[in-house]
């Protein structure tokens, strides 16, 4: 399972999503990558069916939002969509596509 | 700070204008706006226009100055804000800051966009031009996609159905057939809505605004100024800023902009939801308006689209939104959206308007952009409320 990479603020230890150029908690700029468990909750998803036009091979697709465990909130894409995906389903992190997480179900 | 009127209101046909390139648009709508306050160019002080996406779509910017230069303004400032689908909420907040503070006596607004030339890819890349591209934008994410999340967390957390959310796009629909200016005024039936093309589930082709070219244009003076019986004064302007990014809304079915602008506006007009007659709201798509409803304190939480259903938000209910027919009927040109709901809302306070609220004296819009990162609300009210 890989891990998802998120941005560490090395003054105040905040984690978040990113890209960002300063820790929105404390303002500083020593903000480094860091690597977090791929585990988390579904908050939602929907399916892009008319996509913009650099991502128009990919269509369709699901974009979704997962809490992950290590406390921050990602966007991300679905492996695949099935009728068992329900909101706060349990996933994880499948694969990175070009810096974007995609997720699948736990099995 | 000085009291603020609308002294005159102007506005084009919100849709597919061929022939009219975006600048007659705001000219247009700019011209008829001064006619209606009976006041010379010369005596306006400021020009504040708002425009989302002229830049990639039309190629024309600093419309601020072709439109002040047009119109035989004076050497006055004349500024285009941008917030993306909340431009000319903030068109107006500003020129009302500019009265109230004492900087002129009277000032212009302008929301003008122009869109239906363009391709539907092109349209999609400009308006997503309206997100956080390091962030959201990678992950494929569109502005559909963002409220077809919302929904389902809407569904999932209070039980919202197709049916109900249906409700709203019927009404708004037929609100729309009986304004002169709307673009797709209809009566349809929830079948033929739940029948229409998916776009992002849950989010189907009838719950999504068309895009539209269009402009409409107020003229703002000091209250004192202004002799006129049926005069509207501005009893509350707010702007605020939320989440850039999807994943940074606390609650995905909420937006937090809208919470703070409606708690302030209420705070500063000293009204309660209670007060008001009427609301134009910023329904880009029929499960925004359920969530704007909410988030305004004008539904209670959860229960957007079951008052849609009752019929409490029909023209006649007890608390008509979008009797214009919003954004679904009446249109979105987006940077022309948030002052259209002010010509409207100054309509149904002058008692004129073609779908009239009966005793209308307190309105209410909301004009959210992007992903809820730009806000405002606005109350307007008759001078004799």
């Amino acid at each position: 399972m890989p891990d998802v990479s998120v941005l560490k603020c090395r003054k105040c230890g905040a984690l978040d999503a990113g890209p960002r150029l300063l820790c929105p908690n404390c303002r500083s700029r020593a903000l480094e990558a860091a690597q977090v468990e791929g585990k988390g909750t579904l908050l939602s998803w929907t399916i892009i069916r008319r996509a913009p036009a650099k991502m128009k091979a990919l269509a369709p697709y699901a974009v979704c939002v997962v809490d992950l465990e290590a406390g921050v909130r990602v966007t991300g894409r679905l492996q695949a969509v099935d009728a068992a995906l329900r909101p706060g389903a349990r996933v994880r992190c499948a694969a990175l596509e070009g810096g974007v997480a995609i997720f699948s179900a736990e099995a | 700070m000085r009291s603020v009127s609308v002294a005159g209101i102007g506005s084009t046909a919100f849709g597919r204008l061929p022939n009219m390139p975006i600048e007659a648009l705001a000219v247009e709508a700019a011209a008829t706006g001064l006619e209606d306050a009976r006041i010379d160019q010369r005596e306006i002080g400021a020009l504040y226009l708002g425009n989302f996406i002229s830049g990639p779509l039309t190629g024309q910017e600093v419309l601020a100055g072709i439109v002040g230069d047009n119109l035989g303004l004076p050497n006055v400032p004349c500024t285009k804000v941008e917030g993306a689908c909340a431009s000319g909420g903030i068109a107006f907040r500003h020129a009302v800051l500019a009265i109230a503070t004492g900087q002129c006596d009277a000032a212009l607004v302008v929301g003008v966009e122009k869109m239906t030339h363009a391709t539907t890819p092109d349209v999609t890349a400009a308006l997503n031009c309206a997100m956080d591209n390091r962030a959201d934008g990678v992950s494929g994410l569109t502005f559909p996609g963002l409220f077809g999340i919302a929904w389902r967390v809407h569904t999932q957390r209070y039980g919202t159905n197709r049916e109900q959310v249906s409700a709203v796009v019927m009404k708004n629909k037929r609100n729309g057939l009986k304004n002169p200016l709307a673009q797709m005024g209809a009566n349809l039936t929830a079948e033929q809505i739940a029948a229409s093309a998916l776009i992002c589930d849950p989010l189907q082709l009838y719950d999504c605004c068309p895009a539209s070219d269009g402009a409409a244009a107020l003229v703002l003076v000091a209250s004192d100024r202004l002799d006129r019986k049926d005069r509207v004064d501005v009893a509350a302007t707010v702007q605020t800023r939320g989440a850039a990014r999807i994943a940074g809304h606390p609650d995905l079915c909420s937006f937090d902009a809208t919470v703070q602008a409606a708690r302030r506006a209420y705070e500063q007009s000293g009204l309660s939801p209670k007060d008001i007659d009427f609301v134009e709201l910023h329904d880009c798509f029929s499960i925004a308006e359920v969530i704007d409803s909410e988030d305004l304190g004008i539904a209670p939480r959860g229960k957007g689209a079951v008052y849609a259903a009752e019929g409490r938000t029909a023209v006649g209910g007890e608390i008509p939104i979008n009797p214009s027919g919003g954004l679904l009927a009446k249109g979105h040109p987006v940077g022309a959206t948030g002052v259209g709901q002010l010509y409207e809302a100054t309509l149904q306070l002058r008692g004129k308007h073609p779908n009239q609220v009966q005793g209308a004296a307190i309105g209410l819009t909301h004009n959210l952009g992007g992903t809820g990162v730009a806000c405002t609300v606005n109350i307007l009210k008759r001078s004799d409320a």
